[in-house]
């Protein structure tokens, strides 16, 4: 698209608003591009673009793999523009772009990496055309924004533009069947030594051929649709991964690509995090820097504290989780790390919307689609739900066969660190994006000695499991 | 006592299924036959105490009518002679008479109940809803793509209070024809209402069945109607 009066006017308006945020205080890592969008409703296809422009997309993991890529870029010297800081959805990467670029609008760098939301794909992609484009994978999410995975797939292969190389899960059957005709690569995670398939998830979105509809027989399903599947009927298969995890050992993978096997650090052990270092090897080999180059620079990455962070206190370990609200696959994810972590645990659940839990009900038929049934394993030794809807956690826990006498809840979320028993050696606080502020008071509250230290008998350890809608105990 | 649920591979997508699940923990003795789509159904041989069909794709609608077809009649039977059905979400539109497409397109229903659809894709609906059900207070939610419209000799099932029925103008959500439950809210239905669960009990021949974790689902019915009294 042509530069015009209404792009240019946009753009120096949303500089200017550049330079106002600066001048008071303020990053304004949003507002830039939605005034530019708002000014000129097709700004991001007549923005120019760098020389090379990568998307990272998918349901989960996309801000995870992003993060790594952009801090091995930054350890390799490498210089870009991205939307971090900002949203993942059309305004956040018009304000990336306009940021990073001139009065005229020309781009100071020559690599942009971009989070893209993949329901809004539809206001991004068709515009930026990404060279590379890399899809974690694609699961069920929020009802009220995604409705359902197949619907999240038409849209994916409505926008995606025609011969994008794509980077593919080839272990997420959904995930690698996007846009066919499209050039592509894959990554997966071999089956591993004495690996055998894992839980029964209540969500399974993939158990029926996309070829021909037969039901799949999978040789190894790791979690909900996540795993290596053929079909009986007509042959269709998982695709083989172009970049391989081929075996995984303590703090690290072996990564086969090109008839040859690299070893790469793991930041993170957990196999969600897994595909997620893997995506990013496989993103950044692609973008054409050395696999020894990637590696030592992903030795001195990490997951970003933001999404899970552990730390020591009082002879406890205390863990700040990402469970990330009205998404039942990574709350599922959660509550299955917290069953795998050893020792007695405690599990703090706020999983309230932050903005539902302020001005209306949420709609809390998503509990039902989480597996709360990992957290009624006899090593989860307490679990406090705490919010607005606790009432419906508590009967969601109880449907799911925890014991009642293990569950306790209540509304006002700043008692929930005093409930914390004696016998518990880890303390799982479980937050959504835009509660993290109160998951980082109640583990500094821990910390600090509230509830009953490792060993010692709990203040309230008498009271009853329900604490009603006020803040006493009843 | 047998409950058939209908293709719960592709029929699940809003937590649904444990509807079935709760009426599991309500009923003990009774048995849950899954039923897949390239399976025979239960209802063609024997009658069950509720047949349950669930949620579902646009495609999946179009595979399950696909399926169900051929059954009309012997759909028509069971529901002429009071048998229980309970269809959730867009269940029920498989049952109306057709599901209009954004192109005017029509994509034929089974005939069976009084309403038609219409998709609209690129909106989706999300509310809150707040009805009545035999002299009490219903509520749920509601996050679908389409707005369907009764026919002549519909029976409203939850007269509006708060929120959309069946489409914005509609003074009723969901329908109910004897034994025959539909209704567009979400999810575990049945948890959220405990006096449709009563109900749904007495028309599958287990009436007067005390309900499962009763205390425990009263007063979180309560807690979300005090919530959405207070904010919605």
């Amino acid at each position: 698209m042509k530069r015009n009066l209404p792009f240019y006017f946009a753009l120096f308006v949303s500089k200017l608003s550049i330079l106002a945020l600066r001048l008071m205080g303020r990053k304004g890592t949003n507002l830039p591009g939605g005034c530019a969008i708002f000014l000129c409703r097709d700004f991001l296809g007549r923005m120019p673009r760098p020389k090379t422009v990568i998307g990272i997309t998918g349901t989960n993991g996309k801000t995870t793999v992003a993060n790594l890529v952009e801090d091995v870029l930054d350890r390799r010297g490498v210089s870009y523009c991205c939307n971090r800081s900002g949203s993942n959805v059309d305004t956040g990467v018009a304000s990336a772009l306009i940021a990073s670029s001139d009065w005229l609008g020309r781009p100071k760098k020559e690599l942009a990496v971009f989070e893209l939301d993949e329901r809004s794909s539809n206001l991004s992609m068709p515009y930026i055309k990404p060279d590379l484009l890399l899809c974690t994978n694609i699961f069920r999410d929020s009802y009220k924004r995604n409705a359902h995975p197949e619907f999240i797939v038409d849209v994916l292969n409505r926008y995606i533009p025609d011969g994008v190389k794509l980077i593919l899960n080839a272990d997420d059957l959904m995930c690698a069947s996007l846009k066919p005709e499209n050039p592509r690569v894959y990554f997966s995670i071999a089956p591993q030594p004495g690996e055998e398939s894992g839980s029964e998830n209540i969500v399974q979105d993939v158990r029926a051929c996309p070829r021909c509809g037969a039901v799949l027989n999978w040789d190894l399903r790791r979690y909900h649709h996540i795993g290596r599947a053929q079909c009986p009927a007509c042959g269709f298969a998982s695709p083989a991964g172009d970049y391989t995890a081929a075996l995984l050992e303590e703090g690290r993978m072996r990564v086969e690509m090109g008839g040859q096997a690299y070893p790469f650090p793991l930041p993170d052990q957990r196999l969600i995090n897994v595909y997620n270092s893997l995506a990013a090897v496989a993103l950044l080999r692609e973008l054409g820097l050395e696999p020894e180059a990637i590696a030592q620079a992903m030795a001195q990455t990490g997951i970003s504290a933001t999404r899970f962070l552990e730390e020591e206190a009082n002879g406890r370990k205390v863990i700040l989780h990402l469970a990330k609200g009205q998404n039942p696959v990574a709350c599922s994810r959660a509550f299955q790390n917290i069953r795998d972590y050893p020792g007695k645990k405690a599990a703090i659940l706020f999983l309230d919307d932050y903005f539902d839990a302020a001005h209306t009900v949420e709609n809390i038929s998503w509990y039902y689609d989480a597996d709360f049934e990992f957290l009624a394993d006899d090593s989860v030794v307490q679990i406090i739900a705490a919010g607005a809807r606790h009432w419906d956690v508590y009967l969601r826990l109880l449907m799911a066969g925890v014991k009642p006498e293990r569950a306790r809840h209540l509304r006002d979320t700043s008692q929930a660190a005093e409930l914390v028993g004696p016998e518990v050696e880890a303390v799982f606080i479980l937050y959504d994006v835009y509660t993290i502020g109160l998951a980082n008071k109640v583990k500094n509250q821990i910390q600090q000695g509230r509830g009953a230290p490792a060993g010692e008998s709990a203040g309230s350890g008498k009271a009853s499991p329900h604490q009603g809608d006020g803040s006493s105990l009843r | 006592m047998k409950i058939e649920v209908l293709f719960p591979e592709i029929c699940n997508l809003f937590g649904d299924l444990y509807n079935i699940n709760y009426l599991e923990k309500c009923l003990p003795e009774v048995q849950r036959v899954h039923t897949p789509l390239t399976g025979q159904p239960l209802f063609l041989t024997e009658e069950p105490a509720l047949v349950y069909l669930g949620p579902m794709s646009e495609r999946s609608q179009e595979k399950v009518l696909e399926k169900l077809r051929p059954c009309r009649d012997r759909l028509a039977e069971l529901i002429q002679n009071g048998a229980a059905f309970l269809l959730t979400g867009n269940a029920g539109e498989v049952f109306g008479s057709y599901i209009e497409n954004e192109d005017g397109s029509r994509i034929e229903g089974l005939g069976l109940l009084p309403l038609h659809a219409r998709r609209d894709m690129m909106h989706r609906h999300n509310s809150v809803f707040l009805g009545e059900f035999q002299g009490a207070e219903a509520m749920g939610f509601k996050s679908q793509f389409t707005m369907a419209w009764p026919e002549a000799g519909a029976q409203g099932l939850f007269p509006v209070k708060k929120g959309v029925g069946l489409n914005p103008q509609c003074p009723y959500e969901g329908l109910r024809q004897g034994n025959l439950f539909f209704t567009y809210l979400l999810g575990p239905v049945l948890l959220l209402n405990p006096q449709l669960a009563e109900a749904l009990l007495a028309a599958m021949g287990a009436g007067g069945t005390p309900l499962a974790l009763a205390p425990e689902m009263a007063e979180a019915y309560q807690a979300r109607l005090r919530d959405f009294h207070e904010k919605v």
